[in-house]
């Protein structure tokens, strides 16, 4: 295949599944449909693998495959793609997460033709947020990758799922808001206006320091972090995640959590550090505040849920602290304006995106076994659990061993990327890494405890007991995906930093210069200030 | 003598005066239409009369012309209705067609 | 190369039980509930790592000259001398009967290989009172694979192959093999499709039915050796907390091995928890040590030509030539040595002496919460839950003992404030654990106690910088205390799963070889004595003797030094008498005097051989493995590679806070008196012990009567489950509900508000929509429409009517324009 059209194929290949399924597929034939749809999400992963292995070439640090087309060329809209090691797996997460999720979609019976058309247009919404390199086309996305979502949480959801479906909206739809006021001021800033939209260009342009002055990047920094933010989700804007998570149905829980909540993370290491260098040194403080005080949190919120899918969404809060903090670990000499611990931000940086990886692997896992106890007993309260490693012992087994990647433990992906994120954090600030670590404590008990009460015990204490039947084949299959790749991500995580340890490099070296040119520039003006 | 504007003018509002009072005396549909000819007319005679003593040239001549046209066609469409509105009300007196009344 | 030998063997040796994890966890789909296959593979493994590593230690030896006997000058390699089963028991025998020619030793090379390198200073070799034991000094280290890089900075798994970890593994492999066998008996009721567990209740309260999991047991158990051995094979410290975490979670699936029961989960959650506070410490520690040293590594890196691209964590301290920490004098910073060549050629750093303090303080903590010291020491007797060969293994062999391995290990990087907090830490621990220890009835929770005691003798002997004894105590320790386990497994299992000692008694005469083994554990741990002739070292006596009486000497010494700690030798020393008095009353109660539960008598029965086979072989060991005591193989051995520091002590202090730590020559000194005084207190237990429960002379209830309110205090174990539920479970509970409530009601809150506020606005926008707006629009039409209705009366539909008003309209025209215009 033709090197450039991959990227657009990946993205549009599920578009192209919802146009055939929503014409040509009789909706009463639900099985073909399912088989259809997640053959899409196959062909789209398949091609993410190529993309991966065929393609991409692991040690170069700067963009690549880039496609660059005019699109609406009056406002200097491009339509640009390109890939790098920090988009390169989340892409894959993506793909992977969509394609099991959809695998676990079998137990979706209600109007399947609307339910597989639009979780293929998220698919590409998605797709196409991970690989934009024009900062429009990264809006559009954006928003493309909003409606289906709202209608999915919104139609398969649970009791409350209207409440939920405006919640998640309205929430996500002021930070775009935010974000696309920030838009427009780079464009409007940058010196060629032809280059208004473009990332790469922008992102040069900051780094020589003549994108925007110090003070303008303090502005469109926090317009956009809160926007990503939200997205993250961080404290305190979080609380439309619980309410989401418990209500939509599990497969689209699964890609919420495994996928939506990387795109907050994803924005600010591609967009809000890139082109706001100055702001985002000058924000750091706060951030690794913010992602803090979400570690614990997020914790504590679990350590007190009865029901069991809200418990495992504030670990998801919890969890994406780590990811906001190893990405603000970025401490510099006032004095000089040069960083002072480069290296400790870099491995920061690393942890913070392994972290996304990892809790897109693990989350996404936990959701699913939530979703698979769930289907079968039809509720969620974690007081009247109990036994379930007695009465279903595989399923038993595999939640521990996706739980237990949730919490940490050495040997499964969750460790790497909270003890690294950690570990870097001390050169930051002390006292903040001193109370970041103290999450495990809590990360411990309340996995535990919620183990204890679901897996444990000698009886099951809920209704429909009869209903415990053992895990069949598919939930088996994908469940057992998932925890293999923890293993293999916990064990061998340099599989992801070969692939992302050059981009996050180059992105941190171009961020440290962009903060000096800043800094020098803020220094001047002062002394003619002064004169 | 030579007949000066203002006769011509006079011979113009004559014309126009007959037909107003031909248009608002006849009941008949074919006399008004009548009446509007003469109107017409004598609107004609003007623009020719203009036309040969001021400096408005040819143009009164064309535009007297285009009336004559005009009327030629008013007076088919007219003709046409006159006709129709007997075929369906078997008289042609005007103050029966008050369909339009407000 | 010697080094990659020992590598590949202590790999296999590693590697094979994750192997056999991986294959036993699926035992339910390829075998059946009544198959011993997951068990055999399971004891395969780690006999065959048993093996692997005891060649190791042998090719270890011999590469070093170790097998020659100290006192003999000619170099004739003698490494056939040692048989494979005794290497580490009985090996250079002859050596503890030559102890008064120990002036002559040592004249040995020290090999060099091109992986290998010398971590330490050339020992003294011309100090004549040093015990013979530093022989080969050859430390073998290396990098396995990287899990990611840095830059400069790079984490990877390493390898650190020094005498301690051979020691180590060969004893976690040849104990774990004894402790696998004798699973394999005693879990055998677990080879059933339907198996009634007594402990475990239902809600209408009938017992618990469920399939057998015996292979799902020796699956947990090969994953733990595999996480153990992955510890002690460890070569930097970040290695160490990926298995710290590893065996936390194997011991966690262990203790919840009955997950039906309970206690059972409660004590496996409640392990878990504790272990994860002392690991938020060791995690600290971390942070410190990778911000201001820039590596994990114990070893230095050497890149592909052997040149040392960067110094390990234990060259990178530098220490004066009596181990004092060389400390910058005005800041009083600490310069650390070689940095990471390819930042900073030749360069330093520093790093404040205070977080130097906090770093080996958060790694200590780490080693207090797995080696369940004061004040995280409650979860081990919840830990008793778990299957008995689980607490022989995981709960007093080898896990636990990982704090105090941690400690040794790491002891390079330990100042004196560190030092003197582990000594502290331990003595209250073995303190308090001890008394406790006197009033428990379970026969496992005694034993328990007294595991954390022996632990806090362990951190003891380390801290007051007897690295040599408290290692020492360590391995001798995970001898008696595994096989006492045992042998309590043997009474569970031969009473039908009874443990409480008040309803056993006389049961030597149904289970003799038990009741004779377990003698042999509690004489050992008593630390009793033969009092030999020419001196101490000549006594009689069983390994615990030794390896206790170094710790006392050492304590000794060190108060000898600093007479302000005086209670690190006090409590000790009368906790040695406590230790006897609660071991022999446990024998006493459990085998000796009448039945007092005549049903349980009657049915109890000597276990198999497969467990008895187990309980000799480790009576063995424990009797005999430290003979010769400090001049013995074991402890030499074991200090082969000792920090350089250690041997001399820090004898000069350099200001007013500073701790004289002993050194050898001091220790050596009052080694006679120490073990005298030892041996006094445990004489003075035992005999107690004897006149309370081995006759009938006192009344043991009437005493427990008048001193209820202490019994009750330790009976409740001084009450720290009641304080930490009050002092931190609760509060958790509390904040996470504050914070679902500030969630639910404040940040939805506003939430909610700020909708509320809009559907008010809108409210009122609708009002003005339709007040105003709409009005003004409405209006608009209405005058419209009343202006046409108004106009209407004059659309009569009357032809001439019109053309008079043209006629009126045109001469009105006219008529206003003449008005208007006259000219």
């Amino acid at each position: 295949m033709n090197p450039e059209f991959l990227l657009t194929a990946i993205i549009f290949a599920p578009s192209v599944g919802a146009l055939i399924l929503a014409l040509l597929f009789d909706s009463k034939n639900a099985e073909a449909m399912r088989l259809f749809a997640f053959a899409t999400t196959a062909v789209t992963f398949g091609l993410t693998l190529v993309l991966w292995l065929g393609e991409f070439q692991s040690d170069a640090p700067g963009m690549q495959l880039e496609v660059v087309k005019a699109w609406i060329p009056t406002w200097n809209v491009y339509y640009r793609l390109g890939v790098d090691g920090i988009s390169m797996p989340l892409v894959l997460l993506t793909s992977l997460v969509s394609m099991l999720s959809m695998a676990a979609s079998w137990s979706i019976t209600k109007h399947i033709k609307g339910y597989m058309v639009l979780f293929l247009l998220l698919e590409t919404g998605m797709m196409g947020v991970f690989l934009a390199l024009d900062f429009f086309l990264f809006y559009v996305f954006w928003e493309v990758m909003l409606l289906p979502m709202y209608f999915l949480i919104g139609v398969w959801g649970g009791p409350r799922k209207e409440y939920a479906a405006i919640k998640f909206f309205l929430y996500t739809l002021a930070g775009s808001v935010l974000m696309l006021v920030a838009m427009l001021m780079f464009y409007f800033n940058s010196d060629v206006q032809a280059d208004g939209f473009n990332l790469i260009r922008l992102a040069e342009a900051a780094t020589a320091g003549n994108l925007l002055t110090p003070k303008m990047q303090i502005t469109a920094f926090i317009m956009l972090f809160i926007g990503f933010a939200i997205k993250l989700p961080a404290f305190p804007v979080h609380t439309w995640l619980p309410d989401a998570h418990v209500e939509a149905p599990t497969p689209i829980s699964m890609i919420l959590a495994g996928v939506l909540l990387k795109m907050g993370g994803y924005g600010i290491i591609r967009i809000a550090f890139p082109l706001c260098p100055y702001g985002a040194q000058y924000l750091a403080y706060s951030m690794v505040a913010i992602g803090v005080i979400s570690i614990i949190y997020g914790a504590f919120a679990a350590l007190a849920q009865t029901d069991f899918k809200r418990l495992v969404a504030y670990s998801s809060v919890s969890h994406m602290g780590y990811v906001l903090l190893g990405l603000a670990v970025w401490k510099i000499n006032e004095q000089t304006g040069e960083t002072m611990n480069s290296e400790y931000w870099q491995m920061g940086l690393n942890g913070a995106m392994f972290q996304m990886i990892a809790h897109g692997i693990s989350s996404a896992g936990m959701f699913f076994m939530v979703g698979v106890i769930y289907d079968r007993v039809h509720h969620r309260d974690l007081n009247k659990f109990g036994g379930l490693m007695g009465k279903m012992p595989l399923y038993g087994g595999l939640s521990a061993g996706l739980f237990f990647a949730g919490l940490g433990l050495p040997g499964l992906c969750g460790f790497i990327g909270e003890v690294f994120v950690v570990l870097s954090t001390w050169s930051f600030n002390p006292t903040l890494a001193i109370v970041a670590a103290s999450g495990v404590i809590l990360t411990a008990g309340y996995i535990l405890w919620a183990m204890q009460r679901v897996y444990l015990g000698a009886e099951y204490k809920g209704p429909h007991p009869e209903d415990l039947t053992p895990m069949n084949m598919r939930e088996t299959v994908i469940a057992g995906t998932l925890l293999t790749l923890a293993v293999i991500l916990g064990v061998f995580p340099a599989i992801m930093f070969n692939v992302m340890t050059p981009s996050i490099s180059r992105m941190a070296k171009a961020a440290e210069a962009g903060y000096r040119q800043s800094a020098t520039q803020l220094s001047q003006d002062e002394m003619q200030a002064k004169r | 003598m030579t007949a000066d504007l203002n006769s011509y003018l006079f011979v113009g509002a004559v014309l126009f005066v007959c037909g107003v009072v031909c248009m608002a005396t006849k009941r008949n549909g074919i006399g008004v239409l009548m009446g509007v000819e003469l109107v017409l007319n004598g609107a004609n005679v003007n623009f020719v009369a203009f036309s040969r003593y001021t400096d408005l040239g040819l143009d009164g001549q064309i535009f007297s012309l285009f009336v004559i046209v005009l009327a030629a066609a008013e007076a088919a469409v007219a003709l046409a209705i006159a006709l129709n509105f007997y075929n369906n009300h078997l008289t042609i007196d005007v103050d029966r067609a008050n369909k339009l009344k407000g | 190369m010697v080094g990659e030998t020992l590598r590949n063997l202590l790999m296999i040796a590693w590697l094979l039980p994750l192997a056999g994890f991986a294959v036993e966890i699926f035992g339910g789909f390829w075998g059946s509930r009544k198959s011993r296959v997951a068990a055999w593979m399971s004891v395969g493994c780690i006999a065959t790592g048993f093996f692997c590593s005891l060649s190791a230690l042998l090719i270890w030896g011999s590469s070093n000259n170790f097998w020659k006997v100290p006192h003999e000058t000619d170099h004739h390699a003698d490494a056939g001398h040692a048989e494979p089963d005794h290497a580490v028991a009985d090996h250079p025998a002859d050596s503890h009967d030559s102890h008064d020619s120990h002036d002559s030793h040592d004249s040995h090379d020290s090999h060099d290989s091109h992986d290998s390198h010398d971590s330490h200073d050339s020992h003294d070799s011309h100090d004549s009172h040093e015990p013979p034991v530093v022989l080969g000094q050859t430390v073998y280290s290396g990098t396995l694979y990287y899990l990611a890089r840095f830059g400069s900075l790079d984490i990877s798994l390493d390898y650190y192959i020094d005498s301690l970890t051979l020691v180590m593994f060969t004893m976690v492999t040849f104990i774990a093999t004894c402790i696998h066998v004798f699973a394999m008996g005693y879990m055998s009721e677990e080879l059933t499709e339907e198996l009634v567990d007594h402990s475990a209740h239902l809600s209408n309260g009938h017992h618990v039915h469920r399939p057998g999991r015996y292979y799902r047991f020796f699956a947990f158990l090969s994953l733990f050796c595999f996480s153990m051995l992955g510890l002690v094979l460890a070569g930097n410290i970040f290695q160490v907390f990926i298995f710290w975490e590893l065996v936390g979670i194997c011991s966690y699936l262990l203790i919840g091995f009955y997950t039906e029961r309970k206690a059972a989960c409660n004590a496996a959650n409640k392990a878990f928890v504790m272990n994860r506070v002392g690991d938020f410490g060791f995690l600290i520690g971390l942070m410190v040590l990778w911000t201001f040293f820039g590596t994990f590594r114990f070893g230095e890196t050497l890149n592909d030509k052997g040149e040392v691209v960067q110094a390990g964590l234990f060259q990178m301290l530098p220490r004066d030539e009596t181990g004092n920490v060389l400390r910058d004098a005005e800041s009083g910073d600490v310069k650390i040595g070689v940095v990471t060549a390819a930042v900073e050629p030749g360069g330093t750093r520093t790093i404040p002496y205070s977080l130097l303090v906090v770093a080996g303080l958060g790694v200590f903590a780490g080693c207090v919460g797995k080696s369940a010291q004061f004040p995280l020491q409650t979860w081990l007797p919840d830990a008793m839950e778990g299957p008995t060969p689980v607490s022989a293994l995981v709960h007093s062999a080898t896990m636990v003992a990982a704090g105090v391995y941690l400690v040794g290990r790491f002891y390079p990087m330990f100042v004196q404030e560190v030092l003197l907090t582990i000594a502290y830490v331990g003595c209250i621990t073995l303190f308090m654990a001890a008394t406790i220890a006197i009033v428990a009835t379970d026969i496992k929770k005694v034993l328990a106690y007294s595991t954390i005691s022996q632990l806090g003798y362990m951190m003891l002997g380390l801290g007051v910088f007897g690295w040599g004894a408290g290692l020492f105590h360590l391995i001798t320790h995970a001898f008696f205390k595994s096989l006492m386990f045992l042998c309590s497994g043997s009474v569970i299992y031969g009473c039908h799963h009874e443990q409480e000692m008040p309803k056993m008694g006389g049961l030597w005469r149904k289970m003799p070889i038990t009741a004779f083994t377990m003698l042999v554990g509690v004489i050992a741990i008593s630390g009793l004595a033969v009092p030999g002739l020419i001196s101490l070292s000549s006594v009689f006596a069983f390994s615990g003797f030794f390896s206790k009486d170094a710790v006392v000497a050492t304590s000794l010494a060190f108060v000898k030094g600093n007479p302000s700690h005086f209670l690190l030798f006090i409590v000790p020393l009368v906790t040695a008498g406590i230790t006897a008095f609660y071991m022999f009353r446990l024998w006493f109660y459990t085998f000796a005097g009448k039945p007092r539960d005549q049903h349980i008598y009657d049915h109890c029965h000597e276990s198999p051989w497969i467990m008895t086979g187990p309980l000799l072989a480790l009576s063995f060991f424990a009797a005999f493995c430290a003979i010769g005591g400090e001049e013995g193989p074991l402890y030499r051995l074991i200090t082969g590679d000792q920090p350089a520091h250690v041997a001399h002590g820090i004898a000069a202090p350099l200001g007013s806070g500073e701790l004289t730590l002993p050194g050898h020559e001091a220790i050596h000194a009052v080694h006679g008196t120490a073990g005298t005084l030892a041996l006094i207190a445990a004489a003075s237990g035992t005999f107690i012990a004897w006149l309370l429960y081995g006759t009938t002379l006192v009344n043991v209830a009437e005493i427990k009567r008048q001193l209820s309110g202490l019994h009750g205090f330790l009976a409740n174990k001084w009450h720290f489950d009641e304080l930490y539920d009050g002092l931190f479970m609760k509060p958790s509970h509390v904040v996470g509900s504050c914070c679902v409530w500030i969630d639910k009601t404040i940040f939805d809150g506003i939430i909610h508000a700020s909708a509320e506020v809009m559907i008010f606005i809108s409210k009122w926008d609708k009002l003005f929509d339709e007040a105003v707006v709409d009005g003004f629009v409405n209006l608009l039409g209405d005058s419209t429409f009343a202006v046409g209705r108004s106009l209407r009366v004059i659309q009569t539909g009357r032809l001439r009517q019109y053309v008079m008003f043209i006629v009126v309209g045109v001469v009105a025209l006219f008529a206003i324009l003449f008005t208007t215009f006259p000219g």
